[in-house]
């Protein structure tokens, strides 16, 4: 299978500024700008986000707790240590979300380090991705981006009082 | 065959029944099989024909209402009509992505649609006539595909669970609007009354085929059952759709094309006449109403996107450079 397609990137999004950061899926772009106005157009169609990230979904490595269970343990190897953000998916339904950082050497030697770290978390499977990786969206721009979502209070299904609408028909009709 | 024991499914599918055995457990413990998981390859093939399937409904989808914007009656109609097909597009993104987590490609599928091998929804291959029409698919159409998507979002594999949580929560703003829509132009002057009557008249048969063949004549639905991403069948959904729709319809005044229709005392159902299913496998086989001129609005759109998916490439070409 020949693959022309442009890269995938993944999709993280802050519905609040007390919030995790969770993923909420993937874009296809050309570049990280583009994939950050994908994301934007696609993911934040709502009123839910106050930051959005991409990155290349090649960035993150994933771990589960049955690959833990099987592999020995990576040793910290001397070498150029960076920083990495820190994700676990916690149930099956769940999206994954952030639980820190954590600076290591490689991805493998991060989940050792996250482990390690996050003793009372046992997420189903950890994602490590280099933060140096990671696009954020401005907070400068923050207002452009996801304000106007907010006002478009006709996307809510609240809007519409169907039932009650629905009820008065009825009442009128037993009337009539 | 779908009722038979692991270890002949799993000769017939040519898979190792161990491995076979392990899967169908984890989904009767309604645990979510993941893209990284092991997966019978037919089960794969059934999802990637599911998800692209729906993927391109929702892109054509956009197509039968978006007609209509420019001609909405009012400034809050438009705004919602511009909202219900920004999300149709969305909601196309989100189940491509479903499906590539499958290992389909975006290009294998879109040419797949292009080249008019992929299968869309039927439903969107009748026009859309009046403005009434965009009440009758909100309430209709969006609402029979409610009931599959709820379905769909308790499914066992868990990207498509996910994206259809999402398109639920989004596709009840699409059937309220309608709903609302139909609700008030019911009450409303006899010019009025004389277009919802008329919609819903041209609506009602296709969306009653829009859950497919009758069970017996379902060929995928025993191992879509079977291996949780169908829980339920065509005709379970076809019939809640009606016991939930037509008293809602008749307490507006509005009168079904089906002089059949009755209400079964002893089930509590109501009972509609036979579906012409002649009509639905000439749609599906591209002889519906308007399938050529669908098919020519998506490749003249994605014709026309063509220069602005070369130029995104090249400013990232020269962006690297720099």
């Amino acid at each position: 299978m020949t693959d022309t397609q442009w890269p995938r990137y993944m999709v993280f999004q802050q519905e609040g500024p007390d919030q995790p950061v969770v993923h909420n899926g993937t874009v296809h772009a050309p570049d990280a700008e583009l994939a950050m106005l994908n994301a934007r157009d696609v993911f934040v169609r709502r009123p839910e986000a106050v930051a959005l990230w991409v990155v290349p979904a090649d960035a993150i490595f994933t771990q589960t707790q049955e690959e833990l269970a099987k592999n020995e343990l990576a040793g910290e190897a001397s070498g150029y240590r960076v920083e990495y953000y820190v994700f676990g998916k916690f149930a099956q339904q769940a999206q994954c979300r952030q639980i820190g950082q954590v600076a290591a050497s490689s991805p493998q030697t991060a989940v050792q380090a996250a482990i390690a770290a996050f003793p009372d978390q046992q997420p189903l499977w950890w994602w490590v991705l280099p933060i140096s990786a990671v696009r954020k969206s401005e907070s400068t721009q923050a207002e452009s981006m996801f304000l106007a979502a907010r006002y478009k209070t006709f996307k809510d299904q609240a809007e519409y009082p169907v039932v009650s609408m629905m009820r008065q028909l009825r009442d009128k009709g037993k009337l009539g | 065959m779908y009722g038979a024991d692991v270890e002949q499914i799993a000769i017939q599918l040519n898979e190792d029944p161990q491995k076979l055995a392990d899967f169908e457990a984890r989904i009767a413990r309604g645990e979510k099989i993941e893209p990284g998981d092991w997966m019978p390859a037919e089960y794969r093939r059934q999802l990637i024909r599911m998800i692209s399937q729906h993927a391109h409904s929702e892109v054509v989808g956009m197509l039968p209402e978006g007609a209509w914007i420019t001609k909405a009656p009012s400034l809050r109609r438009k705004l919602i009509l511009l909202a219900k097909v920004q999300d149709e597009a969305g909601h196309g993104q989100y189940l491509y992505h479903a499906a590539e987590t499958l290992g389909a490609t975006r290009e294998e599928m879109l040419d797949a649609l292009l080249d008019g091998k992929a299968k869309y929804s039927s439903i969107f291959n009748y026009h859309t006539t009046t403005w009434a029409d965009n009440g009758a698919i909100g309430w209709l159409v969006d609402g029979a595909a409610i009931l599959n998507q709820t379905m769909l979002a308790r499914c066992s594999y868990g990207p498509y669970s996910r994206a259809m949580v999402r398109i639920c929560m989004e596709e009840n703003f699409h059937r309220k609007q309608g709903q609302e829509m139909i609700i008030l132009y019911s009450q409303g002057t006899p010019a009025q009354r004389a277009m919802v009557q008329d919609a819903i008249t041209r609506w009602w048969w296709p969306t009653l085929m829009m859950f497919g063949p009758h069970d017996a004549d379902s060929p995928n639905s025993g191992v879509l059952i079977r291996w949780g991403i169908k829980t339920r069948t065509n005709d379970e959904l076809r019939q809640e759709f009606i016991n939930q729709l037509v008293p809602d319809l008749q307490a507006c005044g509005i009168v079904l094309p089906d002089p059949d229709l009755h209400y079964d005392e002893a089930s509590k159902n109501w009972r509609t006449g036979p579906i012409d299913w002649d009509e639905f496998w000439a749609v599906l086989k591209g002889n519906g109403p308007a399938n050529a001129e669908r098919m020519a609005a998506r490749r003249q759109a994605h014709a026309d996107g063509q220069w602005v998916r070369e130029a995104a490439a090249a400013y990232a070409a020269k962006s690297q450079i720099q």
